[in-house]
């Protein structure tokens, strides 16, 4: 365990390292001189020039360069937006969560969604309501996320008017920022109408969490349903029927357990694409997440922001995606299989 | 009165190429306290006449069947409830490739458990059944050879060997008491060590508790000693059944002739470094199945007539499925 933990942790450095040296790589590829896009200033013969110069190691080679970019990465000195003026990892410290609250719900939902439907369509293979579902998740998956994005705000918020069409929460209400995650600011908040206030967070939600989630659950869908299938036609299930247990008892026992099992590994990638998703959805519902924030820097080519976003939103899908993988393991009894040796 | 009795059992299955006859008129009976012998070559549908038999089989398989009665009563018409309780009760099963038969995410200890029937244990509250049941399973994991049932219950299948594997299988296929004992293949890859204790106990099992047992294998030396019957199965059909000494010695269908002369200790008159005699060809798949006597394309006494199936004839208290059998005077 010992081995694999530090695998792992090499691993993540090994990722990172090669993240950073991404957008490093991108401060070069940027159009125009690098040096004004990162900080801003054109007039070549001031001393603020020659201070910056010196800031970033542009007197020196691109390896020394690299350096000080690991360096002030490190110290937590990100850079400062063109367009705002603010320092960087302050505004990522509040659209990233909002993004997150948005995945995490989404992921959840879909998960809800997709697993019992998954069953539900595994355990009737090839019977007129697996193949209903399986249609449903196909139709489901072609659909482009910003499409049906639309089409909910179509029908949900401008025809039928149940459900507001942008934004996180309404106007009326002032939430003072605690975690960036709404939901619980608004629990931790003092202000007078807090179930109002949850209320309409809530009615905003649904809608940018639905389209994202519903893309997702048909993947789980497909992913639950093979795996059923695949299981329920496994020896030890004939074995467990033939033992005399009746089919819900060999389900719950023995076929819940190994069907999950494989695929949970499956199930937590979803959550990288989702993450893109939202990113897409966000600018979609003007969530004031990391997507919408990072497509507003692309607009204004505000370079370090665009730098600092895609750096940030890569640190979190690598550190949810390892420790995903570890906790996994730690619950997979099956975890020392390979190593044993086999005759 | 017969324990199990089979009579024209069909079993279709569905593949690519649409409905296949997988068993094709199956015919098989056991009297109580018998050893029943049931061989033919991997593939010949002895492991599905298992499934049929105790139900394990995917839902939408079609199976018909003239006769199939457990003791008088007709296993088909049954409930799934009643069908199940049946098993769990009165049958056990040995299953083929006993690794794959445990789920790999519960300890063998558990599985264990699984099949010791509620019945067997007396009434005491339910925190004392678990060491009931405990003590129950020990006591037969001892029977079958495993001394360190300790070590054993808390493995996961992984983690054990595989003739461990196939032992805490036939422990858990013993410990219900069943009157029927399907064991398919319980042996397969055991040294013989192992292999003549395993033999040894269900020989003894069948003396002492009137054990039947429909014993699956190919290796006939070990069936060849225990048995009192066999049949004989080709590519889902039966070809040959009757008592293990008449049909060693005298087989009537060209196909047993074939599988004992495969099996060079039944032949005594072998000389040294003699080529061993097979038939030609290979067991066909199930998506080309010759028509009539499936033996057809392989058999060396074949003629025209064989393309239509041969229905099975008696003689005496065997049967053969044969237009041409071998060993018959004419009459």
């Amino acid at each position: 365990m010992i081995a694999y933990l530090l695998r792992r942790l090499n691993l993540f450095v090994v990722t990172i390292f090669v993240v950073t040296l991404a957008t490093f790589a991108l401060n070069y590829l940027f159009p125009g001189d690098t040096l004004e896009n990162l900080s801003g200033i054109s007039s070549h013969q001031t001393a603020e020039y020659n201070q910056i110069v010196q800031y970033h190691g542009f007197d020196h080679n691109i390896v020394y360069q690299y350096g000080m970019y690991l360096q002030h990465l490190w110290k937590g000195d990100w850079g400062i937006s063109s367009s705002s003026g603010n320092d960087i990892v302050e505004e990522i410290k509040l659209v990233l969560p909002a993004t997150l609250e948005l995945s995490v719900y989404a992921m959840v939902l879909s998960l809800f969604i997709g697993i019992p439907f998954g069953f539900w369509a595994g355990l009737r293979h090839r019977r007129p309501i697996d193949l209903g579902i399986l249609s449903a998740s196909v139709l489901g998956y072609s659909i482009p996320v910003f499409w049906l994005a639309l089409l909910l705000i179509l029908f949900f918020a401008l025809q039928l008017g149940w459900l507001p069409m942008s934004g996180r929460i309404s106007l009326l209400y002032d939430i003072p920022h605690y975690s960036g995650f709404i939901l619980i600011d608004i629990l931790k908040s003092d202000i007078p109408n807090k179930q109002d206030a949850l209320s309409n967070a809530i009615r905003h939600m649904i809608l940018p969490t639905l389209s994202i989630a519903l893309v997702t659950a048909t993947i789980v869908i497909r992913i639950t349903r093979r795996s059923v299938a695949d299981v329920m036609q496994s020896d030890y299930i004939r074995a467990a029927l033939a033992r005399g247990l009746t089919r819900p008892q060999v389900f719950w026992r023995h076929g819940l357990r190994n069907t999950l099992l494989p695929i949970l590994p499956q199930l937590v990638l979803q959550f990288t694409t989702l993450l893109t998703n939202a990113m897409i959805v966000e600018v979609i519902f003007s969530w004031p997440g990391i997507g919408n924030w990072l497509m507003q820097a692309v607009y204004v080519q505000d370079f370090p922001a665009i730098r600092g976003g895609v750096l940030a939103v890569s640190i979190v899908v690598i550190i949810f995606t390892l420790l995903m993988d570890i906790v996994l393991r730690v619950i997979n009894p099956l975890k020392n299989r390979d190593i044993h040796g086999t005759i | 009165m017969f324990l199990l009795d089979v009579k024209n059992l069909t079993l279709e299955i569905e593949t690519t190429n649409g409905w296949v006859k997988a068993l094709d008129k199956v015919n098989i009976s056991l009297k109580r306290g018998e050893i029943s012998a049931l061989v033919g070559e991997s593939g010949s549908g002895k492991s599905l006449i298992v499934r049929t038999i105790v139900g394990a089989l995917p839902e939408r398989w079609k199976i018909t069947a003239d006769r199939m009665t457990w003791k008088g009563q007709d296993l088909l018409s049954m409930s799934e409830k009643a069908r199940r309780k049946l098993t769990r009760d009165e049958m056990s099963v040995f299953f083929q490739n006993a690794p794959d038969a445990f789920d790999p995410t519960a300890t063998l200890g558990e599985q264990l458990r699984e099949s010791v029937p509620d019945k067997m244990l007396d009434k005491g509250f339910f925190w004392q059944r678990k060491q009931q049941r405990d003590a129950l399973i020990i006591k037969y994991l001892h029977k079958v050879g495993i001394k360190n049932h300790r070590q054993c219950m808390q493995a996961y299948p992984h983690q054990v060997a595989d003739d461990v594997c196939q032992k805490v299988m036939l422990a858990s296929a013993l410990v219900s008491k069943p009157e029927l004992l399907i064991a398919d293949d319980p042996t397969m890859g055991m040294e013989i060590t192992n292999k003549v204790q395993i033999l040894r106990l269900l020989t003894r099992l069948n003396q002492t508790q009137n054990l039947s047992i429909l014993f699956i294998s190919h290796d006939l030396l070990a069936i060849g000693n225990m048995a009192t019957d066999m049949t004989v199965l080709y590519c889902g059909q039966t070809v040959e059944s009757g008592k293990m000494a008449q049909l060693r010695n005298k087989p009537l269908h060209p196909y047993t002739q074939a599988l004992l002369n495969s099996a060079p200790s039944f032949r005594k008159d072998l000389p040294p470094k003699a080529p061993l005699s097979s038939l030609s060809g290979t067991i066909p798949t199930l998506q080309h199945l010759p028509i009539g006597c499936r033996l057809g394309p392989r058999c060396p006494r074949a003629q025209k007539e064989c393309v239509k199936t041969p229905s099975p004839k008696k003689l005496q208290n065997r049967s053969y499925s044969c237009h041409f059998p071998l060993n018959r005077s004419i009459e």
